[in-house]
């Protein structure tokens, strides 16, 4: 009768921090978006509205030329035409496809074969976690 | 002597035979790996046909199994139309991508070749303010 008592009540302890440690999981599990600027000809204040233009439109936008559109559209208002737009991304089918060689440590995105001419002082060339975006003024 | 003549010939046709069943080999070979299609397109034919000519070579110039180098391939065509249309010309090259662009009248080009997909398009060039 005691032995099984001491029992049930160390069971019900060790339930305890269990639950507790599966509550905390979900919040330490989403970090920031991780964002690197790759290639830049830009001013820094431009930059980083890039970034949060970029950011805003994800989070609203599933399509990578609705996120394109979004952003070049914003820039056409906010810094006069006419500014061009390119996202992309790798799935990871193709990923797993594709012989490792292929990519730049740290770049798993397949929009390097881009080239472009742009005016000075108005290209950015930045990750947004696994997504590129390539934004540039010409015209 | 009559004898040894058709032996000659039956090799000659044998041959023959060898080289034709090679050349369709080929022929095939190149249709299936490097098909095309046009996707979006406000461009003049003349056009059209020099940028699909133009990616064409470029990807048969490629040593069988090796990785297209899409860098360089943009760069080609970009430099290409660049060069003979006038520019500016612009180049993104990828499997991968969207995009939202502001183009040109007649110079915007949408189109895959073999898995790669290729946006050619161009702008107005301001003159610099001096």
């Amino acid at each position: 009768m005691s032995e099984e008592a001491k029992k049930n009540f160390v069971g019900a302890l060790t339930a305890r921090p269990t639950s507790d440690d599966q509550k905390q999981a979900p919040a330490l599990n989403v970090p920031p978006k991780k964002v690197i600027i790759k290639s830049a000809d830009m001013i820094p204040d431009m930059q980083k509205e890039a970034v949060d233009i970029a950011v805003a439109a994800f989070e609203r936008y599933n399509v990578e030329k609705d996120v394109a559109e979004q952003i070049k559209k914003e820039f056409d208002k906010r810094h006069g035409p006419t500014w061009h737009c390119i996202v992309g991304r790798n799935f990871a089918q193709y990923s797993q496809l594709a012989p490792a060689q292929y990519y730049k440590v740290g770049c798993d995105v397949d929009i390097q074969g881009s080239y472009v001419t742009h005016e000075t002082n108005h290209f950015v060339y930045f990750y947004l976690d696994q997504k590129a975006v390539l934004l540039f003024k010409s015209g | 002597m009559e004898e040894a003549e058709k032996e000659l010939e039956r090799r000659s046709k044998f041959l023959n035979s060898l080289i034709q069943k090679k050349k369709k080999g080929i022929e095939q070979h190149e249709h299936e790996s490097f098909k095309v299609h046009v996707r979006a397109c406000d461009m003049p034919l003349p056009l059209q046909n020099r940028a699909l000519q133009c990616a064409r070579l470029h990807l048969e110039s490629m040593p069988p199994g090796n990785k297209l180098d899409n860098k360089r391939l943009a760069l080609a065509l970009k430099k290409e139309f660049d060069s003979s249309y006038g520019p500016a010309w612009h180049c993104i090259v990828g499997t991968s991508f969207g995009s939202y662009v502001t183009h040109s009248v007649g110079g915007f080009l949408y189109f895959s070749i073999d898995k790669v997909y290729i946006l050619l398009f161009k702008t107005a060039v301001e003159p610099l303010d001096h």
